[in-house]
């Protein structure tokens, strides 16, 4: 599959106690750390900073899940002691800013921790990436790869988007990767932005068994299908699965990727 | 001839007597309604409000000010009414229109009073009467051109909006009081026969007035008697309708904008003092909820738009985001009938798969146009629920193995940085 080849099979990733100099650190997160889908995301993440030349970190086996899912399944206390441990974790290395290509560990770094004394500057993956690229230490030269120009639309993640009102840099990124394409950017859906609809995955729900028919997934996956793209962009490892499985279910060709997975792929690395 | 009008003109001071007793009784019913609600919002858990007027006069501004400005934002500007077409500017006519008609006819009174003090006081002629009739004609029509859309609204009515047959006696009441309105004034004009100006500054007036040009002075004085009877009651019924119907929202709505702020993705935390105080986590109870959630509930106004953005909703599971909220309110009304300490338990009508079926994606909240959280009340729902070992299945399996393995695969915390090689021991499915 054509997603294999822009797999970056192996990367390194100082750990906060190898690079205690770091000036950001990069969250994991759960999905990344164990999901074989999500960890690519991870691994073409790494490989752009480093490219980029950012002195960066991550916690490694220190890191724990931010407990967003329990939070919102209703289990508030295994959230706190999920949410306490990082929080001393992350104070032991004083870092105070992060990046995550998570919307849900975004959202619990940023909105659920500050209840419990943890204040960071907490950066969705497609922010500083737009950054890098804007202050020039990513470079995008060269031609449109093929597999970009049968047309790119864009799933806004309902914890990215609406949430925390992040929508104009995952498209500040895919803009400038696509600006050579036909269509001159992406394909928008009609609720776009705020106005996003769920992957189904929120909640909690990601981890809750699902009947075909019922599929949140699969209607999402149609509304992006329907713009013509053949490249579906996700912010979120949760959107990812459950718009692989969608595309899936609509019994289409489409692949389904990160922002920093096409930013790889643009860039030729 | 400066151009004005009487105030009560052609009305009888027997009249005018009986006009502010029948006012006075409707207010009192309106009154009454009003505590009657205020009470079911009592039961709810304190939420300090008086804290928000205390300190210094540069805090209390500081602690009212986002209120505030939810009130002029949301409410007077109408800026989460937006966004629907045609039902929303219908109801952009009507609250224009009858704000603007509540905001003549409080200044008619003031006049009034002022008269009543001295006549020199008396503000309602030359200049400011043209402009005052002119402006109340045009908002008279906005509000007549707003009910006649939302006539429209309910026999074309989407799914998602909630209907009561009272809300036809609304629409009724809205279409008689305004077109009583505008026969009051044509008929005063027929009698009192202004000329220039005076006349051509209330349009819809004059061109009424014109029809019936052939009416004897005697005949416009009595049919204006009875229309203005007649337009008194309606607007005196109306206000007293105001907390037994939809149109309560014009109170718990502005409340609620003023007392809610939903921050999307922030939940409220639980601390474990307060769990061992209560002996519980989450509502298992209508009176666990917050005075302002309580009141919350009365802010819904069925518009729907909770329901039509909800994925769950859309993929036919059992929740529906506006049918919690009334289920919630249902819950709430029954307060009254039952003993202080007797329970009154949300779970027994909310199914606890319609709390499951929640993906906490904030569309809800996002587009409710008062301001209801919708969110935070499912998920203080759900906080009883996972207590008590209801969450059953997968998604009990992840909490497990986030609390052993902190993270919900389960797999182990040595193999967290696995993820640097695509070829990794251990792998999920």
């Amino acid at each position: 599959m054509a997603e294999n080849q822009l797999d970056v099979p192996t990367v390194t990733a100082p750990t906060v106690k190898q690079n205690p100099q770091f000036e950001i650190l990069y969250w994991i997160g759960c999905a990344a750390s164990y999901d074989r889908r999500a960890q690519r995301v991870a691994r073409a993440m790494v490989k752009l900073l480093n490219a980029a030349k950012v002195n960066f970190a991550i916690l490694g086996k220190e890191e724990k899940c931010t407990g967003d899912s329990a939070r919102r399944l209703g289990d508030e206390f295994l959230f706190q002691e999920l949410a306490e441990a990082n929080i001393a974790t992350l104070s032991k290395y004083n870092v105070r800013k992060i990046i995550a290509h998570c919307p849900h560990c975004v959202n619990a770094l940023l909105k659920d921790y500050s209840q419990f004394g943890g204040q960071y500057e907490v950066v969705h993956h497609t922010q500083f990436l737009a950054t890098l690229l804007r202050d020039g230490r990513l470079k995008i030269e060269g031609e449109l790869p093929a597999s970009l120009q049968s047309g790119v639309t864009y799933h806004d993640p309902c914890y990215l988007a609406r949430v925390n009102g992040i929508h104009e840099e995952p498209r500040e990124v895919l803009g400038a990767v696509l600006a050579q394409s036909a269509d001159g950017g992406i394909r928008e859906m009609s609720r776009c932005r705020e106005k996003t609809s769920c992957c189904g995955a929120g909640g909690g729900r990601m981890w809750m068994e699902e009947s075909p028919q019922q599929r949140v997934s699969t209607s999402r996956a149609g509304e992006a299908l329907a713009t013509g793209a053949q490249t579906v962009a996700v912010g979120c490892p949760f959107c990812l699965t459950m718009l692989t499985d969608g595309v899936a279910a609509q019994e289409s060709q489409a692949r389904v990727l990160d922002v920093a997975e096409i930013l790889i792929e643009r860039l030729g690395f | 001839m400066t151009p004005t009008r009487e105030t009560f003109g052609n009305i009888s001071t027997t009249s005018q007597v009986a006009f502010y007793f029948v006012a006075t009784a409707s207010v009192a019913v309106f009154v009454y309604g009003v505590w009657r609600r205020a009470r079911l919002w009592q039961y709810g858990q304190p939420i300090h409000f008086r804290q928000l007027f205390t300190g210094r006069l540069s805090q209390i501004f500081a602690n009212i000010a986002p209120g505030l400005r939810r009130l002029f934002v949301d409410g007077l500007g109408q800026q989460r009414v937006r966004g629907r077409g045609l039902p929303s500017w219908a109801h952009a006519g009507l609250f224009a229109g009858f704000m603007m008609l509540l905001l003549g006819t409080t200044l008619l009174e003031v006049n009034h009073l002022a008269e009543m003090v001295s006549k020199n006081l008396s503000f309602h002629h030359g200049i400011y009467y043209v402009i005052y009739e002119f402006t109340l004609d045009l908002f008279g029509i906005l509000f007549l051109l707003g009910t006649v859309l939302f006539a429209g609204r309910r026999l074309w009515k989407p799914p998602s909006v909630g209907h009561r047959p009272s809300d036809w006696l609304v629409l009724a009441l809205f279409l008689a009081i305004g077109l009583t309105g505008y026969a009051v004034e044509a008929l005063r004009m027929v009698w009192q026969q202004p000329v220039g100006i005076g006349a051509r500054c209330s349009p819809v007036g004059y061109w009424l007035a014109s029809m019936m040009s052939h009416w004897t002075e005697s005949q416009a004085r009595a049919a204006h008697l009875g229309v203005w009877w007649l337009h008194s009651l309606l607007v005196f019924g109306f206000i007293a309708a105001i907390p037994f119907t939809r149109l309560f929202h014009f109170i718990a709505g502005p409340m609620n904008l003023f007392l809610s702020k939903p921050v999307l993705g922030q939940l409220k935390p639980v601390t474990l003092e307060e769990a061992e105080r209560d002996g519980r986590i989450g509502v298992s109870d209508i009176r666990h909820l917050n005075t302002q959630q309580l009141l919350s509930l009365d802010a819904c106004m069925e518009c729907g738009r909770c329901e039509d953005v909800c994925p769950a909703f859309a993929t036919h599971k059992p929740l529906s985001p506006k049918k919690v909220i009334q289920d919630l309110k249902s819950v709430m009304e029954r307060l009254p009938d039952v003993a202080v300490d007797a329970p009154l338990n949300p779970h027994e009508v909310i199914e606890a798969e319609t709390l499951w079926s929640c993906t906490a994606c904030s569309a809800c909240v996002f587009v409710c146009p008062v301001r209801i959280d919708q969110l935070s009340l499912i998920l203080d729902l759900r906080r009883h629920l996972t207590s008590e070992g209801g969450l059953s299945g997968t998604a009990a399996t992840a909490l497990r193995r986030m609390q052993s393995s902190a993270n919900p695969w389960g797999f182990p915390q040595d193999e967290r940085a696995n993820w640097m090689q695509s070829t990794s021991t251990s792998q999920p499915d």
